[in-house]
């Protein structure tokens, strides 16, 4: 959301007619979000949301699992990820170009955010600038000085990474009709105005930053975890040890906190 | 494996909409384990509008109703009237609103149903504040906390007012039973609710779910923020049968409030004379419930 902002304001600076605007759904902490923005050279009139856009730019690479993030992607679009990988090992759509950013090592780097909750927003518009060209580096910086609230110099460096480590890659010879592996079933929306649907179709796997990790040796089945955990997300096995349910732990971290033998450890997703 | 001390159903889903560590969703997990599977939920705009129903889910086991913000009360005298209407026994009407959809924008249509003496169970889950809007102070927000409406800049230092005593305001329409619960003691959390849920007329359960976004702490802290707040006595648990007071934890002496402030980035600008101040109120509301609790018939 800060992200799509501030892309908005950079390209005002380089002289443009910017829009951004959020999707107005849960926005929830660590829920995912959806955020747009339109650059031209002539004013905007449309208000509508973007349905085939030029460029998706995804910050949390744990929704590649769980979204169809390039539905309605353009021909020869962009698609940039804050991951690790390099963008060839990315899977898109045919004909979509691919370009790649550790965002959040740079954001940790700089000490932006903390490493289970990095703040990539300045990394990937810095990388942005580079791979799609939309808006200069100069301009993001700028926005930066004029917008970003604390750790200026921090987020201005953490661009300029952005913008160097950037890696591209062509579309892929044999692209994937979706992105990958869907673990989150589309709902399909029934007639009526009744919500009939129980919410455990929906998985909140993607909302986590830190996981829970059992250690049985030291468990005395208390079931401390179980009893306060606010997503329902932790069963027993036939022995009576809890059982974490990891398609809806949002990794909040109350069981781990609540464990009298503190058995249960909040390890970082890889 | 040790006994479980709470009933084990679940009546409320995974997959909801709360953010991590939500005390409130906590909180109606353990209302509806008491409650049972014969029960219609009505929701105000709240937070827990948004967790219970994106459409086309539903985070319950039970029925919801959704209502404008103003008229959880309301709905309750209606939805009783509707069930009693078409003979259904054992069926518990129940209203789960926030402290602004209670304390203040609701506060007309509860205490209109209070006065009906509606047969139903008004449970209040108390985030002191509008948070799912976006974190605005309500009048159940604590004296000096920052929201984004009382912020700690320029002249303003939090909020000026002090909380509004929502169990006063409730006690002196005289329901059948009105009780304090908080999610991190589950054990006497669920049995009262089992106890509303057993006794007929009006009743109100008043729920403290601390809030992580909301109070500026990280989430899994939510339970030890609740435990705090009862032991050092800012949110004391006591019911009240027919006017009749009885508090049902007192640990001894009362922990300092220090550690529950210093624990919350609301409070975070707090000077030291801000947190003695905190303390005398709190000293002072606590010897009133005492009192309260020695006197009331």
């Amino acid at each position: 959301m800060i992200a799509s902002e501030l892309l908005a304001q950079a390209a005002f600076l380089d002289g443009r007619e910017p829009q951004s605007f959020p999707f107005f759904g849960v926005e929830r902490r660590g829920a995912p979000v959806t955020a747009f923005a339109r650059i031209d050279d002539r004013p905007i009139q449309l208000r509508t949301s973007i349905e085939h856009p030029d460029v998706v730019v995804v910050l949390d690479p744990g929704l590649l699992h769980t979204t169809p993030v390039t539905d309605g992607l353009k021909e020869g679009g962009l698609l940039l990820v804050n991951s690790r990988l390099p963008p060839e090992e990315v899977v898109a759509p045919a004909s979509v170009r691919r370009a790649t950013v550790d965002a959040t090592r740079i954001a940790v780097a700089h000490g932006l955010g903390t490493a289970s909750t990095p703040i990539v927003n300045t990394a990937v518009l810095g990388a942005l600038a580079k791979a799609a060209g939309v808006v200069t580096l100069d301009a993001v910086q700028r926005a930066i000085d004029q917008f970003v609230p604390g750790h200026r110099p921090e987020n201005r460096l953490a661009s300029s990474d952005g913008y160097e480590s950037v890696r591209l890659a062509g579309p892929m010879e044999h692209g994937a009709p979706v992105l990958a592996h869907r673990l989150t079933p589309l709902i399909t929306v029934p007639e009526g105005p009744l919500a009939t649907r129980p919410s455990s179709d929906l998985h909140t796997a993607a909302w986590r930053t830190l996981t829970p990790v059992v250690h049985l040796e030291k468990c005395t089945r208390c079931n401390f975890c179980w009893k306060f955990c606010p997503d329902d997300a932790i069963g027993f096995d036939s022995n009576g040890f809890p059982v974490i349910r990891l398609d809806y732990c949002k990794g909040c971290g109350i069981c781990a906190a609540e464990c009298p033998p503190r058995t249960i450890e909040m390890v970082a997703e890889a | 494996m040790a006994k479980l001390t709470i009933p084990a159903q679940e009546l409320m889903y995974s997959g909801h909409a709360a953010c991590p560590g939500c005390a409130a969703a906590l909180a109606m997990r353990l209302v509806l384990k008491g409650l049972g599977p014969r029960t219609v939920v009505s929701i105000p705009a709240c937070c827990w509008t948004v967790i219970a129903t994106p459409y086309p889910t539903n985070a319950l086991g039970v029925s919801v109703f959704d209502n404008p913000i103003e008229s959880t009360g309301a709905s309750l005298s209606g939805l009783r009237a509707a069930a009693d209407a078409l003979g259904y026994k054992d069926f518990h009407v129940v209203g789960f609103a926030g402290d602004g959809g209670t304390a203040d924008i609701g506060l007309q249509a509860l205490s209109g149903m209070l006065e009906r003496r509606t047969n139903a169970i008004y449970v209040m889950y108390d985030n002191e504040g509008y948070m799912n809007t976006g974190v605005q102070r309500s009048g159940a927000t604590p004296q000096g906390a920052w929201t984004t409406t009382t912020p700690v800049e320029g002249t303003s230092r939090g909020k000026p007012e002090a909380k509004k005593d929502i169990m006063g305001l409730v006690l002196a329409h005289r329901p059948t039973y009105a009780a304090t619960l908080n999610p991190a003691f589950p054990e006497d959390f669920v049995r009262k609710v089992e106890k509303a849920r057993d006794l007929t007329g009006s009743r109100f359960l008043h729920v403290f779910t601390p809030c992580p976004p909301g109070w500026k702490y990280s989430s899994e802290e939510s339970i030890k923020l609740g435990r705090l707040a009862t032991d050092s006595g800012i949110f004391p648990l006591f019911e009240a049968e027919n006017g009749k007071v009885r508090i049902t934890r007192k640990g001894g002496a009362l922990k300092p409030v220090d550690e529950y402030i210093h624990a919350q980035g609301r409070f975070r600008h707090f000077t030291p004379e801000d947190i003695q101040a905190f303390q005398a109120e709190v000293r002072l509301a606590w010897e009133r419930l005492l009192r309260l609790e020695k006197e009331s018939l």
